[in-house]
């Protein structure tokens, strides 16, 4: 990867087409918007690259495999190629209801039967080649349907559901939601802070009452 | 205008850690000297519409008194969608108002400008408030709420907010939430992790790491598309409400971005929850806020006759990134300063007691800057926020428990851990919008609003965490009062009748018919609504 940052030059690269200039130090979603181009879609957080609707395929000058990356933590190269990659929204024919799930001793096989196609993984790291949070989206996948829930949720902390694995399972594993149904369930099924639970019951036997004219609740007055 | 660079990180070194030092300055003069809301010539009087007469920052009231970009023939043979519940806005309070709906039984239609989720809640990094704590009370929140706010909130919403908060906990739970535990506490009776907002008497912030709103929104996006009896249109903003012949808000226009058209819906009650209006970038600047954040539900609100409160109270989050710009704006959470990070001027010296909150701060931090106490980088004028000497006094603390904030330094080509991030004020929040009751229903019959486009809940300066628990109670509760609504009558003779008064109103007052509003995405988003209708985009 050329060091951009000592690059005196403009950038000049290929966006969906587009021939773009662009400066150093740009961001691709950034360079799209300063050539002009109309942005719609593809877009959210606009940088903090938590939101997962920046997809792009990007192939860096002199590599021959384009890999996929969001847009909006990725600087701009020259001679980079880069295209908006679509949202494919996983078509889930298996729907669950997190709140009818309350046996737990059968939480684990729920997972089979809502994500079946999980043991089917093919071992071919699509996914996680595709991840471009570097997340391990095959462990996970098979952590999963091996039961072990808590394991898999944990892999899972930083996916920002781009569904990038998604679209790069050949299996419709549909990666990213069954990471986020072992997610769900874990901490539906074993989150109980004590804590909470006691000010609950405060709060239903009235031993929390507001006092809308109590001195700290309304201004000092000068005596 | 500040000191260049190198010789403020020698200064910054030679004293690192800086002694703590309180502002100099009294709260009423640092705010009126230094806040942007504050600023000469920034504000104008409203002259049209149900809040004529209140000062609006000048860039909201242009679009407030705008003309709707649409006429009666861009209606007439749209196709209409029929629904009970119609909720505009796919965020943390639509989800959340569009689940309440529909398990209380009514059909939904969310309709969202992006797709769902992309929003501000996905973006909020530090927590939400909740009174938990056994040395903590319901009374204490509605009180720090109160005072942050310079005690210009709504009590009633204010008692909404505190006392629906451990039950909001709850839900979010049940949705699959996940929250940090204090050290070492077990996840069946252990207790939970509480940190202390600027301005709180008590810690009661919970978080999930420094990602608490994409823990949230992730929840809730699946919980939502999950749903029966939701149905959900992406990349469908809307651009105008429709009224019945008794005024009453009887669904909404949407423009259809994918195929250039108008749609249509027909809907017994409307739930506003567009978010907030950052990307209108207020008074010149940067913004944490996501590329959605026009404003929108303010004005198709305002049109339809619903009153506005403290539209002039933004809030400026003391710590957004000032270098690189390619990252200005972008948010650094209070977390940072929550865990002990403190501000640096050029100087090496603190200025501020950084757990003040959140507008004396970045009063505070534009002061020095203005009296040429700042750092400057390749152009960029900020302050130091001191990440080394946290590492230092925390070790391990960075890559633990602010991983947003290591990720960020990393993407600004530094190492938070050896070098200090600079940091300015960013255009964070609008502290007013839409005036409501507690159950979230506006003065027009048939619209509710939750979330951010609301107003009367922070008074003119919210505590952080207080948002994400707005959006939690506040979206139940306009869900319940939406679906209750929906069994009413149903809305007759619907159509765009509210458009003459207002077009009226605004040649009484000479303003502009020309201007069109809302502009759904910010103006070097390249794209604009009037001439974009009938076309894809
Ligand atoms: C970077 C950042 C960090 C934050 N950190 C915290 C924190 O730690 N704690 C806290 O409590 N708060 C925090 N906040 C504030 C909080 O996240 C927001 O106030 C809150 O999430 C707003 O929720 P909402 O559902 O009202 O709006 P949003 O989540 O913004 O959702 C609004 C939705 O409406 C859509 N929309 C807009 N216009 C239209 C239209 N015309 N038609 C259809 N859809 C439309 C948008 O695209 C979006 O999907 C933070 C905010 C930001 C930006
Ligand atoms: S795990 Fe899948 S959805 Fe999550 S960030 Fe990686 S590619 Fe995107
Ligand atoms: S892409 Fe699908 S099949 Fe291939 S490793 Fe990943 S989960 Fe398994
Ligand atoms: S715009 Fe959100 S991840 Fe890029």
């Amino acid at each position: 990867m050329a060091d951009i940052s000592t690059l005196a030059e403009p950038v000049r690269f290929v966006f969906d087409g587009h021939a773009i200039e662009t400066g150093v130090r740009t961001s691709l979603l950034q360079a799209w918007v300063g050539a002009g181009l109309p942005l719609t879609e593809n877009v959210g957080c606009m940088g903090q690259g938590v939101c997962g609707a920046c997809r792009v395929l990007v192939r860096r000058a002199g590599e021959r495999l384009a890999c996929t990356a969001l847009a909006c933590e990725t600087l701009a190269e020259p001679g980079m190629q880069v295209s908006f990659l679509d949202h494919f929204p996983a078509s889930r024919p298996h729907a669950y209801d997190l709140r009818a799930l309350t046996d737990s001793w059968t939480a684990i096989d729920r997972i089979d039967a809502v994500f079946p196609e999980a043991k089917n993984c093919r071992h071919c790291s699509g996914c996680d080649r595709a991840c471009p949070k570097g997340i391990e989206v095959q462990r996970m996948v098979n952590l999963a349907a091996a039961g072990q829930a808590l394991a898999a949720a944990d892999l899972f902390d930083h996916c920002v559901m781009c569904n990038l694995c998604v679209a790069a399972c050949p299996e419709h594993i549909d990666p990213a939601h069954l990471g986020q149904f072992v997610r769900r369930m874990t901490a539906s099924l074993t989150l109980r802070p004590s804590d909470l639970i006691m000010r609950l019951h405060e709060i239903e036997e009235g031993r929390q009452p507001i006092d809308p004219d109590a001195p700290g609740a309304n201004p000092l007055v000068a005596p | 205008m500040g000191i260049p660079y190198a010789r403020a990180i020698d200064a910054w070194r030679a004293a690192a850690p800086a002694a703590p030092q309180a502002c100099a300055l009294a709260v009423p003069e640092l705010l009126r000297g230094f806040h942007p809301d504050h600023r000469p010539g920034g504000m104008r009087v409203l002259r049209a519409g149900a809040s004529a007469g209140s000062p609006c920052p000048a860039e909201l009231a242009d679009l407030l008194q705008a003309d709707s970009p649409l006429e009666d023939v861009d209606i007439a043979g749209a196709p209409m969608l029929e629904t009970d519940v119609l909720v505009i806005g796919g965020g943390g309070a639509g989800c959340v108002a569009a689940l309440t709906a529909a398990r209380a039984g009514a059909r939904v239609l969310l309709a969202t400008k992006l797709r769902i989720g992309d929003s501000n809640t996905v973006m909020a990094e530090g927590g939400i408030q909740a009174a938990v704590g056994a040395e903590d009370s319901l009374q204490r929140h509605f009180e720090d709420t109160l005072r942050a706010g310079h005690f210009a909130a709504d009590k009633a919403l204010v008692a909404a907010l505190v006392s629906d908060g451990p039950d909001a906990i709850r839900w979010l739970i049940q949705e699959g939430m996940s929250f940090d535990l204090a050290e070492g506490a077990q996840r069946m009776g252990g207790t939970l992790l509480r940190k202390t907002p600027g301005g709180a008497s008590a810690a009661r912030l919970l978080s999930y790491r420094d990602f608490t709103g994409l823990e949230l929104m992730r929840a809730l996006r699946e919980a939502t598309l999950l749903q029966p009896g939701i149905v959900t249109l992406d990349r469908h903003p809307a651009v105008e409400l429709l009224t019945d012949d008794r005024g009453r808000c009887a669904g909404a226009a949407l423009q259809d971005l994918g195929r250039g058209r108008t749609v249509l819906v027909r809907s017994g009650a409307t739930v506003l929850a567009t978010g907030g209006s950052g990307r209108l970038h207020v008074a010149g600047f940067p913004t944490s806020n996501h590329y959605g954040a026009t404003a929108d539900g303010l004005v198709l609100a305002y049109r339809l006759g619903a009153p506005l409160r403290e539209v002039d109270s933004f809030q400026y989050h003391p710590t957004g990134i000032a270098w690189p710009r390619h990252l200005e704006g972008a948010l650094v959470s209070e977390a940072a300063r929550s865990s002990g990070a403190a501000l640096v001027n050029a100087l090496g010296h603190r200025f501020v007691e950084e757990l003040r909150p959140r507008d004396v701060v970045a009063a505070a931090i534009l002061r020095e800057i203005a009296e040429g106490r700042g750092v400057e980088r390749d152009g960029c004028t900020g302050v130091f926020l001191d990440t080394p000497s946290l590492e230092q006094a925390t070790p391990g603390i960075l890559g633990r428990s602010l991983v947003t904030l290591t990720h960020l330094a990393r993407r600004a080509g530094i190492d938070a851990a050896a070098e200090p991030l600079l940091v300015r004020p960013t255009l964070h929040y609008q502290n007013g919008g839409v005036a409501i009751d507690p159950a979230c229903r506006t003065v027009v019959p048939g619209l509710l609003c939750a979330g951010e486009v609301t107003g009367g809940l922070h008074g003119r300066n919210r505590m952080m965490g207080n948002a994400l628990l707005e959006l939690v109670a506040f979206g139940r509760r306009a869900g319940a009062s939406a679906a209750a609504d929906a069994r009413g009558e149903r809305p007759r003779n619907v159509g765009l009748t509210h458009l003459a008064d207002w077009r009226r109103a605004l040649i009484v007052q000479g303003l502009p018919l020309g201007r069109k509003a809302p502009v759904i995405f910010p103006a070097y988003g390249n794209f604009d609504i009037a001439p974009a209708r009938g076309r894809a985009a």
